[in-house]
């Protein structure tokens, strides 16, 4: 549009002119995007998708010239930078990125080219990640084959060879731009959310699942949740690819924890924890350890983890017949025995070990289960008998156990009907509240407090 | 081992009485000579040789005599005898007939058979001979022109296959008592077997001379006719005996009577009953419409003392006034008895209908598909323990209330309405002792039941006087809706401590027994109760007041246990859902005044210890998601820490009776006193009462551990719930015991085949696969079938060999014969 190169001296003088005309042009754009309203971004962002197609509707050379440095990289940077243009950036993504292909591509190259630069000072680099990790996890379309780059917003004539025709090279950049957003410092909840879509979004992207591993890494080492949500991508490279992981069990183990059974993720960790413990080469001592620990935190969990916890051990001690010494342990040794009667028994598991091979749990027993037999619920009472009746069963299905919760429980009874009248305590307390005296008894005084009246 | 021969011999000799054991001199004097007389003694010496003769007879059965009851059928035992030599020579015989001319006209085609009548029969005249063929021609029906060549046959006898019928019917029977029946057509083999029965029937019964026909029937009609004589005979001594009896039955009557009521004044002296002979066997009655009394009235006069009879009040003995030692004995029996209803309802077990329960149970296993690995893969392994996705509608049976389980019930019930009417009739007697509560005694009890009633208003601390005029001066109407109840306060100007009289009140004008549509007005009524006692927890009303309003609730679910049930779950429901009207934040985390108060009042009303209950499963697992979601640790010290303090003292108060664990309870006491929040010696007093209700269990350390290090940074105001502490835990330490929870019998593997037979045969077959006994049968007749073939061809072609060989030798000496007669021929030829 503005180039040339055998022209007069006043056209040139123009085109100059002309040229710095459009660059303040385009930076006023854009200025505008990071502060306006969502309307205004809007037509911020339609105006500039114009120049766009303006500047790359020319031939090849100097379009994807004008892809990687015109008003194009301009404005994904923009959009990138600036925390504000949240409207703008999802109007970005739903409307040319999703629906044309050269767009999506330019895209993840200007990402990944942001962010490897170095002179970026912390904070907005960080922002810039976030917004980033925004953009991308929100694309969708991601082309199985190479029929489905047709849509173009550009020049169409490529030659065959050209790089936008080819997937591998679409795979390339998108990993390129996922790699750099990834090898950004991630706060604890953006690390979550990458984790979280991890399977939908980011690996089909990859064409090269093992460049995921030093992430998945740091994520599980991370603790808590986080590693909860790094487990299943970790268990994916380790059985495919390859990878070797020190001490698995062990960081296994520690993800145990007290918020473990009262986590969203519970039923997510235990399809995996079943996974990895389904192996009948296990040591018995480390099965021991997982039993009695995860029995030892079901002591304090709410209802719908204690339904999944105790198929689970039945299902492990089917499955390691040595571990069953934790449900029946017979003292046949007299001296021992009479030790026992004088000083009883403590526990020899040691709940503060890291090392699941020298917890002793073995020579414990699961006195947690009994106790949960007289659980408040009678389902889980119900279910926790399976413990002490014989074994007869192969296993339990542990999926039909996960994704109980208090709601479902409660569901359960108030969804039915009333069928027959309930049973009616047959003595009439004399006194609820108040006392011979008139004065408020205990449940009276917790109530009044409660209430907060009186 | 068998005995001997020569022992055998001897012994039958001696039981025959052909020899008898030598006497002494002094028998031979007295006795008539035992021995049996000549003819006797021939037949028995010839049986007996027979008997001794192991070629002459044979059992049937090749089987070692091991089994003697088993391997013979029935009946047959002893008929099992049979002779071999006569077999062979019957079959002989029957060869002789058919195998022979088929054997001679084996190389022949064509011919002529003479079938005339005695052609062949060299014992027929020549006279005879024509006599029999005119009477044949004589008796032959002139129009019958299919039987014209008919002629060896018997004339108009119907046949099949060439054979009479009646012959037919013979071998018909003989092979389906046998065999279960053949074709004729079968072939060979079955012509075959039919030989060999009539070789069986050989087979004798006894060896002496068989009877004639004639001499059977008439020993038979003697038989039947002694027999029946017999019959009549007893008869008629019975009908003697029974005629003896009931003449002496007028006089046992009396005696009867005495016996039966021997505690009833003493019956009239007995009438005197004329005992004179048939007359007094017949009934008046009878005797009266024999006498010619008109028909129809006797049979109206019947009617009516039927009707009279059915109508007629049997005596029964009427309860007798129980003394007060008595009464509270029956009272103390009645509370022993429900307290063991409530503790079986603890344990989960089956109480009297919740079998329906059971058999649900079954339905849905019976309905999981058993795969052949035995696994239940359609099946939900949850489901089994009542954890089905909520999602899944469960197809459940239409269950009708089942009386049964509230038999008691019922009669608290009707004691209470029989209380009732006496006091609503303004009766100023007594009010009777209400059994059905517990405490009957109790004089508050008593004041309680009869302040329900509405009578003696004073009896309620709470009652103004002065409402006891209006109280039946004018009617009120019963409220239907909350909104009325509330109108209704306005409009009477109730005070809020008048509120309970205003139920009793209500609840005396309306008694169920006082008219039909007050039992559903009463019920209804119970709904608004309950949303009152919403509305006066949400009003910070007085909590005395509530306390008789759930005590109102509580008496009056004995009558309307559904309507407070449901009312009370659909309150439940509201608050999980999280749409009640609750102050204390949106979402599941709140919980409303009003939620609080319901929860504390369903603890009083139902048995909080029952494995299961429809209303207090749902409300603990409420109670326990609420102390669950909110065990963090912010905001301990505010109105969290307070209602939850509340929570788990009602925890602690609902599992007081069964020794259940709530993990929650003792999670969020943790995190309260973790906290230091507002409430802590709530709290700690909790902590106490949860220790001291789990200190039996064998994870009390494991519960209860993780405090110490809490209390202690507590300081001085939990030093005694520290030291309580302690001490429980080391008497924990102490007591604990490996656990051993599989002291099981082993199991025994099931097994189908073999199974033990109780009266084992080893004839018949017990292999329960249908199909391989049934081709084990089939195996079984082949190979019998075949060798019997190959026998009998063997015998076939021994028969044929004979046979060309005799004739053979016949032809040779024939030849022979003629060869010596040709030569003698020749040689006097050439000598002549």
């Amino acid at each position: 549009m503005l180039k040339t190169k055998t022209s007069s001296a006043t056209d040139l003088e123009s085109v100059d002119y002309l040229k710095e005309r459009y660059k303040v042009y385009k930076a006023m754009l854009l200025d505008l995007l990071a502060g306006a309203d969502s309307p205004t971004q809007s037509t911020v962002l339609t105006l500039a998708m114009r120049l766009v197609k303006e500047e790359t509707s020319q031939d090849v050379r100097h379009a994807e010239q004008a892809w990687k440095t015109g008003v194009f990289a301009e404005l994904v940077k923009s959009l990138i930078v600036h925390t504000a243009c949240g409207p703008a950036r999802e109007e970005f993504v739903e409307k040319f990125v999703e629906e044309y292909d050269d767009v999506r591509f330019y895209t993840f190259y200007t990402i990944s080219n942001f962010l490897s630069r170095t002179d970026i000072a912390d904070k907005p680099r960080a922002d810039a990640t976030g917004n980033a990790l925004n953009l991308l996890s929100s694309i969708e379309g991601i082309p199985d084959s190479q029929d489905q780059l047709e849509d173009w917003y550009g020049e169409t004539s490529h030659q065959p060879k050209h790089q936008l025709l080819s997937l591998t090279q679409h795979k390339k950049r998108a990993q390129e731009a996922w790699l750099a957003v990834l090898r950004s410092e991630l706060s604890k909840d953006q690390r979550k959310n990458v984790l979280a879509i991890m399977s939908s979004r980011v690996t089909p992207w990859f064409s090269q699942v093992e460049l995921l591993m030093d992430f998945l890494t740091d994520s599980y080492n991370f603790g808590g949740a986080t590693s909860l949500l790094a487990l299943s991508g970790l268990f994916y490279l380790m059985q495919e690819k390859n990878l070797d992981y020190p001490q698995f069990f062990q960081k296994l183990y520690s993800l145990l924890d007290h918020d473990l059974l009262h986590s969203k993720h519970r039923s997510r960790f235990f399809r995996l924890l079943d996974t990895f413990m389904s192996s009948t080469h296990l040591p018995a001592a480390l099965v021991a350890s997982f039993i009695k620990r995860l029995s030892r935190l079901a002591l304090l969990a709410p209802p719908g983890a204690i339904v999944v916890v105790l198929p689970w051990i039945y299902n492990m001690l089917k499955k390691h017949p040595t571990c069953t010494f934790m449900i029946h342990r017979e003292i046949r040794d007299p001296a021992a025995r009479k030790r026992l009667e004088e000083e009883g028994m403590s526990d020899p598991f040691n709940m503060l070990e890291e090392d699941p091979m020298a917890t002793r749990a073995i020579d414990s027993c699961l006195w947690e289960i009994e106790i949960l037999q007289g659980h408040y619920h009678p389902n889980v009472a119900t279910l926790a008998k399976i413990i002490s009746e014989q074994f007869t069963k192969r296993n339990y299905n542990l999926e039909d156990f996960l994704d109980h919760s208090y709601a479902g429980l409660i569901d359960a009874e108030l969804g039915k009907e009333l069928k027959k009248a309930p049973v009616v305590e047959f003595e009439i307390p004399k006194r609820i509240f108040t006392t011979e005296e008139g004065r408020l008894d205990r449940l009276g005084s917790l109530l009044s407090n409660a209430i907060g009246g009186s | 081992m068998p005995p001997s021969q020569l022992k055998a011999l001897k012994t039958s000799l001696r039981e025959k009485g052909i020899t008898a054991p030598s006497k002494s001199r002094k028998d031979k004097k007295n006795g008539p000579p035992t021995t049996t007389s000549g003819r006797d003694r021939a037949t028995a010496l010839a049986k007996i040789r027979t008997e001794m003769n192991p070629y002459e007879y044979r059992h049937i059965s090749s089987r070692p005599a091991k089994f003697p009851s088993t391997s013979v059928k029935g009946s047959y035992k002893d008929v099992l005898l049979r002779r071999p030599g006569v077999s062979v020579s019957k079959g002989e015989e029957v060869r002789r007939k058919q195998l022979l001319p088929e054997m001679r006209g084996r190389l022949k085609s064509g011919g002529l058979v003479d079938r005339r009548i005695g052609e062949g029969d060299g014992g027929m005249g020549e006279e005879e001979r024509a006599v029999a063929r005119f009477a044949r021609e004589r008796g032959r029906n002139v129009f019958d022109l299919e039987g014209s060549d008919e002629e060896g046959g018997g004339g108009g006898l119907l046949t099949h296959g060439g054979r009479a019928i009646a012959d037919l019917e013979d071998d018909d029977m003989k092979l389906s008592g046998d065999e279960g029946g053949s074709d004729e057509d079968d072939g060979f083999l079955v012509r075959k077997r039919q030989r060999e029965d009539e070789e069986d029937e050989v087979v004798d019964e006894q060896p002496d001379v068989k009877k004639s026909k004639k001499e059977v029937m008439t020993e038979l009609i003697a038989k039947s006719k002694l027999h029946k004589y017999e019959r009549q005979k007893t008869k008629e001594d019975d009908d003697d005996l029974r005629d003896k009896l009931d003449a002496g039955m007028a006089d046992l009557l009396p005696l009867l009577r005495a016996q039966v009521a021997n505690n009833l004044p003493p019956p009239p002296p007995p009438k005197p009953v004329e005992v004179d002979g048939d007359v007094s066997k017949i009934n008046p009655e009878r005797q009266k419409l024999l006498d010619g009394m008109d028909r129809g009235a006797a049979d109206r006069e019947y009617e009516k003392r039927l009707r009279e009879l059915a109508r007629d009040t049997r005596a029964a003995p009427s309860d007798r006034t129980k003394t007060a030692e008595e009464k509270a004995k029956d009272a103390a029996e009645k509370v022993k008895e429900l307290v063991i209803r409530r503790e079986k309802r603890m344990r989960g077990e089956a109480v009297s209908d919740d079998e329906e329960v059971e058999h649900e149970r079954d339905d849905s296993e019976e309905a999981a598909v058993v795969d052949e690995y035995g696994n239940e893969e359609l099946g939900d392994d949850a489901e089994e323990f009542g954890l089905a996705s909520a999602a899944v509608a469960k197809v459940e049976k239409v269950q009708h209330v089942d009386e049964d389980d509230f038999d008691f019930d019922a009669d608290l019930v009707a004691s209470a309405s029989e209380a009732d009417e006496e006091s609503a009739s303004e009766d100023d007697s007594e009010v009777e002792d209400d059994d059905a509560a517990p405490a009957a005694e109790d004089n508050e009890e008593d004041e309680f039941i009869s302040g329900i009633l509405g009578r003696g208003a004073n009896a309620v601390p709470i009652a103004d006087p002065s409402t006891k005029t209006a109280n039946t001066s004018e009617s009120l109407a019963c409220p239907r809706t909350h909104a009325d109840f509330l109108a209704l306060i306005k409009d009477n100007a109730v005070e809020e401590l008048e509120l309970p009289t205003l139920i009793q009140r209500l609840r005396s004008q309306y008694l169920p027994s006082l008219a039909a549509e007050n039992k559903a007005k009463m019920e209804n009524f119970s709904r608004v109760l309950v949303e009152h006692l919403v509305y006066m927890a949400e009003h910070d009303q007085e909590m005395a007041v509530m306390e008789q309003v759930i005590r109102h609730l509580h008496s009056l679910s004995r009558t309307y246990a559904v309507a407070i049930a449901e009312a009370l779950r659909a309150r439940l429901g509201a608050w999980v859902e999280g749409s009640s009207s609750s102050e204390g934040g949106g979402g599941g985390l709140g919980v409303g005044k009003g939620d609080l108060v319901v929860l504390v009042a369903i603890g009083e009303i139902y048995p909080t210890s029952d494995h299961f209950h429809q209303v207090v499963t749902p409300a603990f697992t409420g109670v326990g998601r609420w102390l669950g979601l909110n065990a963090g640790v912010k905001g301990m010290g505010g109105e969290k820490g307070r209602v939850g303090a509340l929570m788990v003292g009602l925890c602690v108060k609902w599992v007081g009776g069964s020794g259940r664990f709530v993990p929650e309870a003792v999670r969020f006491t943790l995190a309260a006193l973790g906290s230091r929040g507002g409430a802590i010696g709530e709290h700690l007093e909790n902590l106490k009462g949860m220790a001291d209700l789990w200190k039996e269990k064998s994870a009390f350390l494991e519960i209860f551990s993780p405090f110490v290090p809490i209390l202690r940074q507590l300081g001085k105001p939990a030093r005694p719930t520290l030291q309580h502490l302690t001490a429980l835990l080391d008497a924990s330490r102490q007591a604990r015991k490996p656990l051993m929870l599989h002291h099981h019998r082993p199991q025994a593997l099931r097994l189908s085949n073999p199974k033990f037979e109780e009266g084992f045969n080893p004839d018949r077959h017990y292999d329960p696969d249908r199909e391989r006994s049934e081709a084990g049968k089939l195996k079984k007749e082949f190979k019998r079938e075949k060798k019997g073939a190959v026998r009998e061809l063997r015998k076939d072609a021994n028969f044929v060999a004979r046979e060309q060989l005799r004739s053979k030798r016949v032809e040779d000496e024939e030849h022979k014969r003629r060869e010596r007669r040709l030569v003698a021929e020749i040689q006097s030829e050439s000598r002549n």
